[in-house]
């Protein structure tokens, strides 16, 4: 493993990216932005689901209109993310804690999928509201991914590296 | 000005919470969630209006249904992303009130993104009735969008003008 993040940190394509100030500050922009506009759209689904938000809409509706926005929010940040893992490779690669983000990340994600999928099914079409098993999903996959932002900041504080 | 800017933010980075904050090595990565959190509920459902009046995404609801739906975690992801930021800035006073790129955020780039933002988002009531939103709306969402983009790119280049 080593031998490729020794491998990624000097490519020349990702090395030239992390040397430019501009360029690298477009990163973290992608990359902030992009975990923003991914939590932020996940986060109202789960709200949705736990009766917590939107009753004007069913959850339904909103989650056609928001996951577009969820995926494209994950794709910008996993993108940025993995040229500014490559500026560093080694040292992220060791800190047990990018590695605990990275999982959490994962399973995370797999809630979300699961919301996403199960989230029309779910839903009464007399009442709009939710069984208990719904709610239950949507609260564990809003603690993960707002847990994934403090295991994120969590990266620079406890290993120095990001 | 700047004689009474430093001087607050002396008082501010002295006080003892902040204190606690900026000694604590589990304190500043919660200020920093907080602020985090608040900014994802907050310009995550920025975003996602500012799509829905660019007309781009699924449609299911109207521009004015989904700021209507969105409207309430909006504001509260605003509130709890004030309260981290100001923390954060209390933390480390002194150093954000000569930083350029975090004076371009908070003078410039906030308070005008936050006048267009109120603005779309009540204007979205009368634009966003039909599917389809007129040209003025796509502008608006257009521009609230790039004005939310320079606060984060300020907000990322603060550490870029830092003085120690």
């Amino acid at each position: 493993m080593d031998q490729f993040y020794q491998a990624l940190a000097h490519n020349p394509f990702l090395f030239y990216i992390n040397s430019s100030t501009v360029l690298s500050a477009m990163m973290e922009v992608a990359h902030y932005a992009g975990f923003m506009l991914l939590v932020g759209s996940i986060a109202i689904v789960d709200l949705r689901i736990l009766g917590l938000a939107a009753h004007s809409r069913t959850a339904a509706s909103l989650a056609q209109d928001l996951f577009p926005w969820m995926w494209t929010g994950f794709a910008f940040a996993l993108v940025s993310g993995f040229v500014m893992f490559a500026g560093d490779a080694p040292d992220f690669g060791r800190s047990w804690v990018f590695q605990v983000k990275v999982l959490w990340i994962i399973v995370a994600l797999i809630f979300g999928i699961a919301v996403q999928w199960k989230v029309s099914s779910w839903e009464r079409p007399e009442s709009h509201s939710m069984p208990i098993f719904a709610k239950f999903v949507a609260l564990i996959s809003i603690i993960l991914w707002i847990g994934a932002i403090l295991v994120s900041v969590e990266v620079p504080a406890i290993s120095g590296v990001g | 000005m700047s004689n009474f800017l430093m001087s607050f933010a002396k008082w501010l980075e002295n006080t003892r919470w902040a204190l606690s904050i900026s000694g604590s090595n589990w304190a500043y990565p919660f200020v920093q969630w907080t602020h985090f959190s608040g900014l994802s509920l907050w310009l995550g459902t920025n975003f996602a209006l500012d799509f829905r009046l660019l007309g781009l995404g699924k449609k299911r609801n109207t521009a004015a249904e989904l700021a209507n739906a969105l409207f309430a975690w909006n504001w509260t992801g605003f509130g709890i992303a004030i309260c981290g930021g100001f923390m954060l800035f209390a933390s480390s006073a002194t150093k954000y009130v000569v930083n350029p790129a975090f004076l371009l955020k908070l003078g410039i780039f906030v308070p005008l993104a936050l006048i267009v933002h109120i603005i779309n988002q009540q204007k979205a009531k009368t634009w966003g009735l039909t599917p389809d939103v007129p040209g003025i709306a796509k502008c608006a969402g257009l521009f609230e969008l790039v004005l939310w983009l320079c606060v984060v790119t300020c907000a990322v280049s603060i550490s870029t003008f830092e003085t120690f």
